[in-house]
Formats: C-alpha cells, sequence, structure tokens
C-alpha cells in the first residue's frame, strides 16, 4: 500500500508541476489523422433522434403464441429486410426513471436479429389490437412503469433490462452485468471529493483511493508496477532488463 | 345494622371480581387499516440482485456511505439485515436448486425492508405513538414523540426497526420509511421501486397490486407458487412478494394470518379498559387468603 500511495504522490506531483509553473514545457501531440471538422457520425445522430420520436401507446394488444406468431410471420415473409434502424441508442425518456447513473445502451439492431436468426418475434412478441401484422418499437406498448390504467404493463425500462437480461443469461452469451452495456455516467467529482485546503499530495492520493479501493490494488498487478525492462528507448539500455519500475526506477525502495 | 364480617366482605369482592373476568360486552379488536393504501410488489423471480435499491434508498434518505460500495457483490456472502444504516438489503439464497446449462446453482435474490404492515405491531406496541399507520400505508416514525424505548423492536414479528446504538444523545429508531414524502407526492414513488431496472418492484394500490400478482401467477404457473406472501400475512402487508419458493426459505419468517396487535391489543384493552384487573388480582388473593383462613380455622377446631 505504502508503494502505492508513494507512486501515485509522484504522478499527482508530476502532473501538479506542470501544471503550476508556466514554463514547464507541455507536451503536445499531434493528430496525423484529425478528424474532418464536418464529419459527424450521421448513425449515432439519426439513432439520438429517433429514440426522442413519440409513439402513440396502444392501450390493447393482440397476443398470440409465440410460435405460431413466428411461424405466421415466416410465412409473410417479414423478417430482417424489413429492419428499419440497423444502429439504435436506447435514450427514450421512458428510460430515465430515477437519475442517470448510467449512460445509454448502444443497440445493434441488425446484428442482434442476424443472430436470432431473423426470429424477430422473439423480442416483437405482440401487436397492436386492430393491426396484428404490425411490427411496432417496444416503447409503443412500454411506456411509464406503473401505469395504474394499465396495471401489469411493465415500463419501458422494465422490459429492456428483463428481455435483454433474460435473453444474455439464457443463451450464456452477451453482457449481463450493467457495465457490459453501460457506459457508467461518472458523477460530478467536486461533491465527492473532500479534502483539506492545499492538501499534500499524500492526501490527495489517499482520497482517490478512498473509493477507487481496487484501483491500487490492480496497479500493483499492472507493469506500471512491475515492469522490468528492456528499455529499447533508453540509450545504452536497449537490452538491459535489470532496470525498470518493478526494479530500480521510481518506485523502488 | 347487620355486621359484615371481613371474611364475608372480601369473599364477596372475590366473587365479584371472578364474575368481572368474562364481560359481556368485551371490547372486540378493531382493524384500523387503511382501505386501498399504497404498497409495492416484489417479484422475486424478476430480481437480478444488481442492488440498485440499496443505493437509490441510500440516497432518498441521506444514510450514511456503506462500507463496501454498491457494485460490490461480495455482500452477498452473508446474509444482511435492514439497519440504520440501511433500509433496505438484498440477499442471495440458492434455495430453489436451480441450475443453468453447466450446472451452476441459479441465485435468488431477495430485497428485505419494512413491510408496513396493515395493522402494525410495531405502532401497536408504541406507547407514545411516535409510530403509526398513516392513511397512505406507510408506517410513519415521527422522532418527536419517540422515548426511545424499544418497544417497537421487539413487537415487529419481521425484525425490521433498528436502532442507532452508536448516537448516545439523540439516538433514532430506523427503518424504510416507504419514502413517505415522495409518495406524499402527486405521481411520486419509492426510491427502489423507481430505480428498479427489472421492476422487480412494482408500486400502486394495494388493491390493483394483488390483483396483478395473481394474474401473473395465473399466467405463468410454472413460475410461481400459489401464495401471495403479505396478503394475508400478519393480517396483511402494504409490501407484498410473489415467489417461486416459499418465502419462508429466503430468510422470511413464518407468521401468523391474523393481525399481531388483534391478540396484544384484545387483552390490553379487556384489562385496562375498564381498569378492573386490580380488582381481579385483589379478588383472586382475596378468595385464596379467605379459603386459607377457613382451613385455619377449621384446623384449629
Ligand atoms: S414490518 Fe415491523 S416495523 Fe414494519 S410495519 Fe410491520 S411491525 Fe412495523
Ligand atoms: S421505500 Fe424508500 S425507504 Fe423504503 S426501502 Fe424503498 S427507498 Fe428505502
Ligand atoms: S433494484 Fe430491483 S433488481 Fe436490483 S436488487 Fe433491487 S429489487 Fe433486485
Amino acid at each position: 500500500m505504502k508503494k502505492i500511495i508513494f507512486l501515485l504522490t509522484m504522478l499527482c506531483l508530476v502532473v501538479s508541476n506542470s501544471y503550476s509553473s508556466p514554463d514547464a514545457t507541455t507536451k503536445i501531440r499531434k493528430d496525423y489523422h484529425p478528424r474532418p471538422s464536418t464529419w459527424v457520425p450521421k448513425d449515432h445522430i439519426k439513432a439520438l433522434k429517433l429514440a426522442q420520436k413519440k409513439y402513440e401507446f396502444v392501450k390493447d394488444v393482440f397476443k398470440e403464441d409465440i410460435i405460431l406468431r413466428q411461424m405466421r410471420f415466416r410465412h409473410l415473409g417479414i423478417g430482417i429486410k424489413d429492419i428499419k434502424s440497423t444502429y439504435m441508442v436506447l435514450q427514450s425518456p421512458f428510460v430515465n426513471t430515477y437519475e442517470d447513473i448510467y449512460g445509454p445502451v448502444r443497440f445493434m439492431h441488425g446484428a442482434h436479429a442476424k443472430t436470432l436468426n431473423e426470429n424477430c418475434v422473439i423480442c416483437h412478441h405482440y401487436s397492436p389490437k386492430d393491426s396484428p401484422n404490425k411490427i411496432l418499437p417496444c416503447r409503443a406498448c412500454h411506456q411509464d412503469a406503473f401505469n395504474p390504467e394499465h396495471a401489469g404493463r411493465i415500463g419501458l425500462k422494465a422490459a429492456y433490462h428483463q428481455r435483454c437480461i433474460g435473453c444474455h443469461k439464457q443463451r450464456q452469451k452477451g453482457p449481463i452485468g450493467c457495465t457490459g452495456c453501460h457506459l457508467k455516467n461518472v458523477p460530478d467529482h467536486k461533491k465527492l471529493v473532500k479534502l483539506p485546503k492545499d492538501p499534500t499530495p499524500t492526501q490527495v492520493t489517499q482520497e482517490c483511493l478512498r473509493c477507487h479501493k481496487n484501483a491500487g490494488q490492480e496497479m500493483l498487478t499492472s507493469a506500471h508496477w512491475l515492469w522490468r525492462g528492456p528499455s529499447p528507448y533508453t540509450v545504452n539500455h536497449l537490452k538491459c532488463t535489470k532496470h525498470g519500475k518493478g526494479t530500480d526506477v521510481l518506485n523502488n525502495d | 345494622m347487620k355486621h359484615i364480617s371481613r371474611r364475608e366482605f372480601l369473599t364477596s369482592i372475590g366473587v365479584a371480581g371472578t364474575s368481572m373476568f368474562l364481560p359481556k360486552d368485551s371490547q372486540a379488536w378493531k382493524s384500523r387499516a387503511p382501505e386501498n393504501p399504497f404498497a409495492c410488489l416484489v417479484d422475486v423471480t424478476r430480481c437480478i440482485g444488481c442492488r440498485k435499491c440499496e443505493l437509490a434508498c441510500n440516497e432518498a434518505n441521506n444514510l450514511p456511505e456503506p462500507e463496501k460500495d454498491f457494485e460490490d457483490k461480495t455482500v452477498f456472502e452473508e446474509k444482511r439485515r435492514p439497519s440504520d444504516k440501511a433500509f433496505t438489503v438484498v440477499n442471495r439464497f440458492f434455495s430453489n436448486k436451480k441450475q443453468d446449462k453447466e450446472g451452476n446453482l441459479l441465485p435468488t435474490y431477495v430485497k428485505i425492508q419494512c413491510m408496513h404492515c396493515q395493522d402494525p405491531a410495531c405502532a401497536s406496541a408504541c406507547i407514545t405513538g411516535a409510530l403509526s399507520k398513516q392513511p397512505n400505508g406507510a408506517v410513519y416514525y415521527d422522532v418527536k414523540k419517540c422515548i426511545g424505548c424499544r418497544y417497537c423492536m421487539v413487537a415487529c414479528p419481521f425484525e425490521i426497526p433498528a436502532y442507532e446504538y452508536f448516537n448516545p444523545i439523540t439516538p433514532r429508531v430506523r427503518k424504510c420509511t416507504f419514502c413517505f414524502e415522495r409518495i406524499s407526492k402527486k405521481g411520486g414513488k419509492p426510491a427502489c421501486a423507481s430505480v428498479c431496472p427489472t421492476e422487480a418492484i412494482t408500486f400502486g394500490r394495494r388493491k390493483d397490486l394483488l390483483q396483478i400478482a395473481k394474474n401473473r401467477i395465473k399466467q405463468d404457473p410454472g413460475r410461481y407458487i400459489d401464495h401471495i406472501y403479505g396478503e394475508k400475512e400478519v393480517g396483511g402487508t402494504c409490501w407484498l412478494y410473489i415467489s417461486d419458493q416459499p418465502m419462508e426459505e429466503l430468510g422470511f419468517p413464518s407468521v401468523p394470518k391474523r393481525p399481531i396487535p388483534k391478540l396484544t391489543e384484545t387483552i390490553q384493552s379487556t384489562l385496562f379498559t375498564y381498569l378492573w384487573s386490580p380488582i381481579v388480582l385483589f379478588g383472586v388473593l382475596s378468595g385464596i387468603m379467605a379459603i386459607n383462613k377457613h382451613k385455619e380455622e377449621g384446623n384449629e377446631k
């Protein structure tokens, strides 16, 4: 533990020094393949827009046996060619029922349809009552949770989670934990970090480790801690394996 | 005027006392349960053990930071109970013996918190009325009335109320509040129910939820056992559970179907309403004394 604190302290020192002294030479990386300024990921923009699209709530649904439905759709020739958006961002306002601990899931609609042998009914299990052949997105039927007028109809968030996790578990494919699909929204650290005025570098490191307990342990198993040469970029030490962070550079006691 | 001897007097009181032992109009116990309060239905088969409900509860009630953060799954290694620092906890069980394809036992996760009984034993035991059943369903705790006697902790059949033992000056009894402030607002939902990703917790009116639970069991009889824990238990609770196995397997106590306060309050009220319990006591005692005296006198003769 002492080792980590020392090393991270050194890191902090380096960082803080480079900020504090104005004449310290800052490292500038040149981007050899800059993104053209006009470029935007079009499918992502489209997906974000689609996520906000409102669908009229389907009150009554046409229920049928899932296997019969699958056969019916096969006969009708409904399949992967009918997919309108292959890429989606699951960011409907119905999903954010509490607060955004996680970012939205980016869902590969086409890829999922393909792996499920174009069997659309696994997710699109019902249709509106008056048009049994119509395939609507989840949020046409699943909207707000706990709607007393449609008791028993689960909300959109639960519909997603139950279907995704259920299927991933059953097939033992695809992520089950939260961060397998979601990016974690990093909370505002200004509120979380509690430090005295003018903290020492050690205090800063200790404060980081207060929450990121595993980060310290992980660091000890990484090359940043264990690496022992060779040092191909260090003059005269090109093939020498005596030096390195695991031996006599920086973090050794 | 005829002199009543001491013995006659005492005996007559004894007789009077015993005759009052079975009062004809003994006050019938009356449930004070609200008609159709807010409630929550926990579907154990839906819970994935993500502990987001614990996180949300912690935030909503400004509870202290936990020792292990809410992502940490090692907490499942032991069975936890709700405490003054966590009003709800999720426990893991391997009791249903179901396996996945590779033969790993499949876990069942169960969230526990105050059941918000329809006729709460805790409120009945509370001598100052600090705990009370609210019309919206919550069993509400008023710290200002609490004298810290902790009768509620003894009375609760689910062992829910916890006490801030560490706090010597202003200790409070702590338990799930049913997010009283949140649900009192229009459209407000308990924090745990709104965060739950799989709607393992459904929030609504108790009667609606009982209907939902019955429908779920009917539509998927292979998934559930035909029992709603909390429908009848301790006379009904506002937190209801449906599951694929008896809740007793999942760390829940096996409790009577009648309201707990019914028995205790009936005894209490029959004893205290007419203030005749001392009379019974002295009556019985004097009866015994009289008999003994009689025997002694007989022996002397
Ligand atoms: S579960 Fe216990 S604490 Fe909660 S209302 Fe019932 S008796 Fe009171
Ligand atoms: S209802 Fe509120 S206080 Fe009770 S467990 Fe849920 S979040 Fe916690
Ligand atoms: S948030 Fe829902 S799914 Fe997650 S542990 Fe709590 S009850 Fe279970």
